[in-house]
């Protein structure tokens, strides 16, 4: 059966059990009527002004006739979810629980997954042997993801598609690996063609909160002379990290905990990734608009705070924006 | 002979500077939409600016900028819209240290320039109907213009909502309930100055300068004044900042 999670979860276990992980983001953001699936939430009765994404899940998750379940993180996700998530049951869906501890307790985070576990039948064997699976094709996310900022061959938007397809990795494990090494192959191709743009050439930026409503933005900033290079949260959904702890692993990964753990990511990957700016993307009607002031307080890299509605296309403001910002970052740059 | 002329292509105004051997002169504003039907004319890369129609001859230099200027081809050149600002209060001011306060009409921003050039800027708001459009329809419910509008800042009347369409049902609600006008104009000031105040928290207290067309409202400047202590500059004419910037930016394009 298919199982809809709205953020990253531990699909180790919706694999092992033999059902088949679906991200209601990813279906909703690329489907081609998506303003019809946030009408279709408005005429349910969420209110227009309400976070997009949300609405658009809502849509997706209602279009889908062969959804047999939802996953709701009761933790370390938001209450517009935790509504979308009672809403959907109270229309008959079956939903399950998770909640990532606050705190990052590794044996409160155990016994969420031990539960998980036991709602779809599977044990600790099959569950690593799953993980052992999905780390090999991680690990090509990984070296694309590598290979955007140390060699700069890889554009913006493809880091972004291929670290958030790492979410339910598109249902197929396997084919979702080839397709990464097919990206792999083509992206070595580029070594030698000395037509395809560097990153190393243009202004590096860093991009920072939730994905965007409209992924056209990637490709906007390229044609204005600037990469991002880091992906913050679409990076985490990849699950970065060198262990082969299950539990470890969604301990370490940041989203769903505070914004002070999130931050030591950031800071991290600013330095390695020697990044100019930093955009921080806020969608209209999310908590997480308030974290641009912790962001702002705590990072010294020049910031463009970026807020988006329902809307696929960036508006004429959101390009005069993007585009100050910029040439000011390349004139800091080459002066 | 140095000829150049700057356009600032906005939402709902066109706004020209000529610079012809150290000599200013303004043209505009034009409506936008009737600017494209009769000064612009198709050519290959876009459209271009029918110089003729402004006594300017063919080889008067073209810089442009604001939110339609991607439709300007014919050899124009292409400034980001902030970078204009600050280089235009700069020509036009002298002043290269500051933070500038731009409301216009379609959104508003606070620029911190150094040196005569954009250092940051703050534009976080999404509201579409900015403080000009805000003003705009509230100046038009109170039967005032302008001018008047920019008189009174005494005794506000607090006004729950800057959107321009909420708000000008409030607006009449007030009127109805038998409000004074001159402290409904008042209360009108306050909400955008509440607008406007967060864009400035960023940045450190020195020169303000405010530009874009809703730096006429002299309420506006007193009760900026006030809340920050210092008196805002404006330029004259406010609203030709940019296209005058365009001039200037032109200067250092060989
Ligand atoms: S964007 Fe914000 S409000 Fe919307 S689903 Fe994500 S966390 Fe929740």
């Amino acid at each position: 059966m298919k199982i809809g999670i709205t953020t990253t979860v531990p699909v180790e276990v919706i694999y092992a059990a033999g059902h088949i992980p679906v991200d209601l983001n990813n279906v909703f953001v690329s489907h081609p009527e998506r303003e019809r699936l946030i009408e279709e939430a408005e005429l349910a009765g969420f209110p227009r002004s309400f976070c997009a994404w949300v609405k658009g899940i809502y849509g997706a998750a209602r279009e889908m006739d062969d959804l047999g379940a939802v996953v709701a993180v009761t933790q370390g996700d938001c209450s517009n979810t935790h509504g979308l998530m009672e809403t959907l049951q109270s229309e008959g869906m079956e939903v399950i629980p998770f909640a990532y501890p606050y705190e990052r307790d590794y044996v409160l985070l155990r016994a969420q997954v031990e539960a998980f576990m036991r709602r779809l039948a599977v044990d600790w064997h099959e569950v690593e042997d799953t993980l052992r699976r999905l780390d090999r094709v991680r690990r090509r996310a990984h070296r694309l993801d590598e290979l955007t900022w140390k060699e700069g061959l890889v554009t913006g938007l493809e880091n972004h598609l291929v670290l958030v397809g790492c979410s339910d990795m598109e249902g197929d494990p396997d084919a979702y690996g080839r397709k990464l090494e097919d990206l792999l192959a083509r992206v070595g191709e580029r070594e030698r063609d000395p037509g395809f743009p560097r990153a190393g050439d243009m202004v590096r930026l860093g991009y920072l909160g939730v994905p965007p409503m409209a992924p056209e933005l990637y490709d906007y900033l390229e044609t204005l002379g600037a990469r991002v290079v880091y992906n913050e949260v679409q990076r985490q959904f990849s699950l970065p990290f060198r262990t082969a702890d299950l539990v470890e692993k969604y301990r370490r990964y940041s989203y769903p905990y505070s914004i002070f753990y999130r931050l030591r990511d950031i800071r991290r990957e600013a330095r390695r990734r020697r990044l100019d700016g930093l955009i921080h993307y806020v969608q209209s009607f999310c908590f997480r608009q308030v974290e641009d002031i912790i962001l702002r307080r705590s990072l010294s890299l020049p910031m463009l705070t970026l807020e988006l509605d329902r809307s696929s296309r960036l508006d004429a403001r959101t390009r005069m924006r993007l585009e100050n910002f910029v040439s000011m970052l390349r004139r800091e740059k080459h002066g | 002979m140095d000829a150049r002329c700057g356009v600032d292509l906005g939402s709902r105004f066109v706004k020209i500077a000529v610079e012809v051997d150290g000599d200013r002169r303004f043209l505009g504003p034009f409506d936008t939409a009737e600017f494209y039907r009769k000064h612009i004319e198709a050519g290959k890369d876009g459209g271009a600016l029918r110089k003729k129609d402004f006594g300017l001859g063919e080889e008067v230099r073209v810089g442009a900028t604001g939110y339609g200027r991607a439709r300007l081809g014919g050899g124009a050149v292409m400034f980001p819209e902030l970078e204009a600002i600050a280089a235009g209060v700069a020509a036009m001011t002298g002043i290269r240290e500051a933070v500038i306060l731009d409301v216009g009409g379609q959104d508003s921003k606070a620029l911190l320039v150094r040196d005569g050039r954009l250092a940051d800027f703050e534009a976080n708001d999404r509201c579409a109907a900015s403080a000009g459009k805000f003003l705009e329809n509230m100046s038009r419910v109170l039967g005032m213009d302008w001018e008047e509008l920019g008189r009174y800042r005494e005794d506000p009347v607090e006004l729950s909502s800057t959107c321009a369409v909420y708000g000008e049902t409030e607006l009449v609600g007030l009127l109805g309930e038998g409000w004074p006008v001159e402290r409904l104009a008042a209360g009108v000031n306050r909400a955008i100055l509440g607008r406007l105040l967060p864009l400035l928290a960023r940045f450190p207290r020195r020169t303000l300068v405010l530009t874009g067309g809703v730096a006429r409202n002299r309420a506006l400047r007193a009760m900026l004044a006030d809340r920050l202590g210092v008196e805002p500059v404006v330029p004259e004419p406010p609203d030709f900042v940019a296209a005058v910037g365009c001039c200037r930016l032109l200067l250092e394009e060989v």
